[in-house]
């Protein structure tokens, strides 16, 4: 399926102003450079199918 | 046997010599320091030497009737170990500004009460978060080998003060394969135990859900010493295991009868260079081992112990990256950044696929008890090296090296590497990787490729 190239500047931007967290322009080109290669290298994570019942197996015990 | 005053000493023939009075503790702490004094401008393993500390536990151990399994035996720890009267670096300028550790960490302590010695602090790549060794606030940890080279990371002092045979043993961290990657592009033995296995008490955390600790050393029989003496619960490490110890020691010298061995196949045979299938092929061929098995799916675990890195890791320092931005090293900051902004589904789908991916693995522990496979794609890339061809890919450096031990300690299970020393260049490690608590098999094919004479970690 085709998709749409996703703005990374803009979500960089727009999700740095939305959780806080100043970014200084000289940072800037670099945080973007890295969100585009984690999306690069979360491919084969994202492509991946699992059933609803599927759980996470957490070690947390009340 | 060598000399227990030089640097080719192991740990357990210093501690035969120490239990056995051939030598005091002393005098081998003080060749250690010497060695250190000397080996420092070259390598720049340590960030914290501790004469003082370990010429007084020196002296408590030559006055002990019983002074333990690793009598005198110096050893030193990445700095995200707490030391008493230290701030615990964690490889920052940030941290160093914080409180001084009220007590050692709990394998420290575990160490120390079986003996040894703790000599120092160990440089390693900020916050954990680094494969390389480099550091811009200490500078970066060099390869014995090659000072001009990496030492991997991120417990980078860890492999250079092992190699350069300042100690012979040291603790790091691995939480994508920071004590494998270092253990194999500086030439030594590392054990990344079962998740969960050895206590984290007491260290500076960088992903909870993917943290462990474990040694780095010369020899087999070290890592199951020390690793023997680092088992059992801690209520302090809610991860921790409640299973009680189970020395790996008494087994080493069993050999490999019995053990079913084969060949990670598929994602592990591709994506590096000629050396690194090579080393692959020269441990299996020793081993007898002409079986292949797939990890299936492990290109899907390396992405997804990437996503809970960058996000646990990111939302750990949120807080020092909104404050004090310019005081972290430029190559974690803007990482660190952009873990912030990764969507919170993606880790969310990154546990669920752990489960699942643990329970496809774990089935082929059914059929096999060790899989070998890669330890790096490569030996020790140039320092300051920010690319490198893989397999005819150009890729980046920092996150490549620990393309094939993702995918292992995604899902928590013991490794051993052992290290190859290539006749020209420099050399290699191979994983041994074994079902969850299997420790034991890992460590008794290491002790017989140390024996066969194909893996080997002289001091440089």
């Amino acid at each position: 399926m085709a998709k749409d190239k996703p703005d990374i500047a803009r979500l960089v931007d727009e999700g740095a102003k939305a959780i806080g967290l100043p970014i200084a322009p000289e940072y800037r080109p670099n945080v973007i450079l890295n969100v585009e290669r984690a999306l690069a290298i979360a491919q084969p994570l994202l492509e991946v199918e699992l059933d609803d019942e599927l759980t996470p197996a957490p070690v947390y015990r009340p | 046997m060598s000399d227990p005053l030089s640097k080719a000493a192991t740990a357990g023939e210093i501690a035969h010599a120490v239990a056995t009075h051939k030598v005091k503790a002393a005098a081998v702490v003080d060749a250690a320091l010497k060695r250190i004094e000397a080996a420092e401008p070259t390598v720049n393993a340590f960030t914290d030497i501790l004469a003082e500390r370990a010429r007084k536990r020196a002296a408590e151990i030559d006055a002990s009737k019983h002074p333990g399994p690793l009598a005198g035996v110096p050893f030193a720890v990445k700095n995200l170990f707490d030391i008493e009267g230290l701030p615990t670096r964690a490889g920052s300028k940030i941290n160093n500004d914080g409180p001084k550790a009220a007590r050692d960490g709990a394998l420290i302590r575990r160490l120390e009460a079986a003996g040894a010695i703790l000599v120092g602090g160990l440089n390693m790549g900020e916050y954990a978060y680094d494969f390389t060794g480099e550091n811009a606030h200490y500078g970066p940890s060099r390869n014995p080998h090659d000072p001009s080279r990496m030492t991997g990371g991120s417990s980078g002092g860890s492999g250079a003060a092992v190699a350069a045979g300042e100690v012979p043993l040291a603790l790091g961290s691995d939480t994508n394969g920071s004590i494998r990657v270092p253990s194999s592009l500086c030439g030594l033995f590392g054990l990344k135990p079962t998740y969960g296995r050895l206590s984290r008490a007491g260290s500076f955390p960088f992903v909870d859900a993917l943290d462990h600790l474990g040694p780095i050393a010369r020899s087999a029989e070290d890592l199951a010493l020390s690793f023997d003496a680092m088992q059992g619960p801690d209520p302090d490490d809610p991860v921790c295991t409640h299973m009680p110890p189970d020395p790996t020691l008494p087994h080493l010298a069993e050999g490999i009868e019995g053990l079913r061995i084969a060949v990670a196949g598929d994602y592990f045979a591709s994506g590096g260079e000629p050396e690194a299938f090579e080393a692959v092929a020269a441990v299996a061929k020793a081993l007898d081992a002409s079986h292949t098995v797939v990890l299936p799916q492990a290109a899907a675990a390396r992405a997804a112990a990437y996503v809970i890195t960058a996000i646990e890791g990111a939302q750990l320092h949120l807080p020092r990256l909104r404050t004090r931005p310019q005081d972290f090293d430029p190559d974690t900051r803007e990482r660190f950044m952009a873990g912030a902004l990764l969507p919170g589904s993606w880790y969310v789908k990154a546990q669920r696929f752990r489960r699942h991916y643990r329970a496809n693995v774990l089935k082929l522990f059914n059929e096999v008890d060790v899989v070998l496979a890669p330890a790096t794609p490569c030996t020790a890339p140039r320092l300051g090296q920010v690319m490198m061809k893989l397999g005819g890919v150009e890729l980046p450096v920092r996150a490549s090296l620990g393309l094939f031990t993702q995918p292992i300690s995604f899902i928590g299970l013991p490794v051993v590497v052992v290290p190859l020393q290539r006749r020209r260049g420099l050399p290699i490690g191979v994983q041994l990787i074994a079902r969850p608590y299997n420790e034991k098999a890992a460590l008794r094919v290491a002790a017989f490729l140390e024996k066969q004479g194909v893996a080997s970690a002289p001091p440089v």
